[in-house]
């Protein structure tokens, strides 16, 4: 049987993510070395002109366009997501280790019996299938899992785990039907959404943290003008969201968010290991600390031994400057 | 109103972990907590039994003997009763196994509701709780920040969802996962640490659970780990040179162009 790699492509307010092209990109890599298809699988209300943002990076396009399915709800998208599985029978089913991802990934693995690995970071082949890389107790031990092949193995990734290859393909677009089954003992009596322009914390290429050393509230007012000229996100550690300076979905760490951005800036962070489980998977680290021997400086691979204040403004400057460059 | 919670019993963050020679197996420091997101469902367990009649909060794990600890945390948070599920013969890597015997489990002492943590910070999986609820046909919600039971029969929760929160009615029985905002987990009072260790926690063999047993075998694992390996050391830090933030900042962005090419 042929080995087709589903990617299940999420949407947010009306654009695919970019974990999903992400995931799109190596499922091509996966595809192409069994031979099988890439399908980019669309699910929601008004997305098939969303169909021409994928087709590039995939060899066939499922769309299932319903409006029962215009906010994500776990019962509806399961439902419309079990039809299409059973009938294409896939050998891997790939998403993000999203809150969406976390939510839908489970339900869909236990209705079908089969393996799931979830908040996978790479994956590699292994005799005539596949191995998964997964961290465990926050990043200390690197495992690598094999899965039973006797049904769909779901997987979730971290964002950021892959590259975004160019995408030269033009899949061919299927539209099916399947009905969106409510679960009539849920109801979904609203949402409250921030519209925000900014990137999704664990999508953003650039993070720059704040900690307690950064005093106070106001003083996030240069990390957030040095995220927007970056196109990235203000994150905080723990003591600054206990301290309510800053919001708990800006919260990096353990108990918070893990995040592998291209580049991480701590600011007046310690670097303590529950923070570091949050970010030691980003690519470049820069430490600013005024003490030499802050534990932070063990995870950096710069550092800047200085008050903050006096560097950030600095910072900023230096940062605009290199974007006017380009 | 019957209240059941999954619980796991997890490494500390700090403990220290050995991979084995052999790449198959850990050593793992004698220091074990009760799953971080766990205690926030004890804790909203809690304030539903304060402030209805008739509650009784039951806690369940799956794991070794030494897990009872974990339990006994719960007791000692205010829980009325606690049951060791002996991991010893199950496929305890496996979430689809541990979600198997955790809903037959559920099924057998019967419940009103369901409350686990969001996921383990060992594994980070997050899978154990939607799994439970998908076997036992019942619906479920992530990630939970603020519960209201309406009446004896529903409730009325706010979770966490892509940018934002979502209101949810629920009908009883139902499952939630807890996150962290839901709540202010207390400490033990001697009084209750006293009762935790006094009390009595049952072993339940899963092979007396009515699930097929060989769906949740050591050896019927749907995924098998093949290797652990250390991740990949970071070279030492490079500390920037200067004499002032200006000449520091400049250093650091070139290093940022040239070698590390960030920017
Ligand atoms: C179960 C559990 C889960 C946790 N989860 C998380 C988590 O998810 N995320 C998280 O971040 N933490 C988490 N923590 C907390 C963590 O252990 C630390 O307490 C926290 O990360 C410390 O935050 P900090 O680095 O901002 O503050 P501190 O440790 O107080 O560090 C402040 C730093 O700022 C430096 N500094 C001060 N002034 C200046 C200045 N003017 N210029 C430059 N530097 C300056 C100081 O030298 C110091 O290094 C968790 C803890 C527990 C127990």
């Amino acid at each position: 049987m042929a080995k087709d790699i589903f990617v299940f492509v999420e949407l947010k307010e009306g654009a695919v993510r970019k974990v999903s092209l992400e995931l799109l990109s190596k499922g091509k890599e996966i595809a192409g070395h069994f031979s099988s298809s890439l399908y980019a699988v669309l699910i929601g209300h008004n997305v098939k002109g969303i169909a021409a943002t994928v087709q590039p990076y995939s060899d066939k396009v499922i769309v299932i366009d319903n409006e029962g399915l215009a906010e994500y709800r776990w019962d509806t998208y399961a439902s419309v997501l079990e039809g299409i599985l059973r009938k294409y029978n896939p050998y891997a089913v790939l998403g993000g280790s999203t809150v969406t991802g976390k939510d839908l990934f489970p339900r869909l693995a236990a209705r079908f019996g089969s393996a799931i690995v979830s908040d996978a970071v790479g994956i590699d082949f292994h005799d005539s299938g596949i191995k998964i890389k997964k961290p465990l107790f926050g990043g200390k031990v690197i495992s690598w899992i094999t899965c039973s092949e006797d049904s769909a193995i779901f997987i979730t990734f971290r964002p950021n785990s892959f590259g975004i290859e160019k995408g030269s393909l033009n899949g061919e677009v299927i539209e099916e039907q399947f009905e969106a089954a409510k679960d009539p003992k849920m109801n979904l009596a609203g949402t409250e959404k921030h519209v925000s322009e900014k990137v999704d914390l664990q999508e953003a290429d650039f993070i720059i943290c704040g900690g307690r050393g950064m005093k106070g509230p106001e003083h996030f007012q240069v990390l957030e003008e040095i995220a927007g000229i970056m196109g990235g996100r203000v994150g905080a550690s723990r003591a600054v969201v206990d301290s309510k300076w800053r919001e708990y979905e800006d919260q990096v760490g353990k108990s918070g968010k893990t995040v592998s951005p291209k580049l991480y800036i701590g600011c007046g962070i310690s670097g303590a290991l529950h923070h570091t489980m949050g970010m030691d998977t980003s690519k470049v680290i820069v430490a600013i600390n005024k003490d030499p021997n802050a534990p932070i400086f063990h995870y950096a691979d710069y550092g800047i031994v200085d008050d903050a204040f006096a560097v950030l403004p600095v910072l900023r400057e230096a940062l605009k400057k290199t974007r006017e460059e380009i | 109103m019957n209240i059941l919670i999954f619980i796991k019993q997890v490494a500390d963050t700090e403990a220290r972990i050995i991979i084995k020679g052999d790449h198959k197996s850990l050593e793992i420091e004698n220091k074990y907590n009760m799953n971080f997101f766990d205690e926030f469902a004890v804790e909203e367990a809690m304030r539903i039994k304060e402030k209805n009649k008739d509650v009784q909060i039951t806690v369940c794990t799956i794991g070794s003997q030494k897990a009872v600890e974990a339990l006994r945390t719960a007791i000692a948070m205010g829980a009325d009763r606690a049951f060791l599920l002996d991991g010893s013969k199950a496929a305890t890597n496996d979430p689809l196994a541990i979600s198997r015997i955790l809903s037959a489990f559920a099924k057998k002492e019967g419940f009103d509701m369901i409350l686990c943590g969001r996921q383990a910070i060992d594994d980070e999986s997050a899978n154990v709780g939607a799994m439970a609820a998908e076997f036992l046909g019942i619906p479920h919600v992530s990630a939970i920040l603020k519960m209201e039971v309406v009446d004896g029969n529903a409730v009325k929760v706010e979770n966490e969802i892509e940018g934002g929160r979502g209101i949810f009615e629920v009908k009883l029985p139902a499952l939630f996962t807890t996150q962290k905002g839901l709540n202010e987990p207390r400490v033990p009072l001697i009084t209750g640490v006293m009762k935790a260790m006094k009390a009595s926690i049952p072993v339940v063999d899963p092979a007396t659970l009515d699930i097929p047993q060989e769906a949740v075998a050591a050896e019927a694992s749907k995924v098998t780990i093949l290797s652990y390996e250390s991740p990949q050391e970071r070279p030492p830090v490079k500390i920037i040179e200067g004499e002032t933030p200006e000449e520091k900042v400049k250093n650091l962005v070139k290093a940022l162009k040239e070698d590390a090419k960030v920017l």
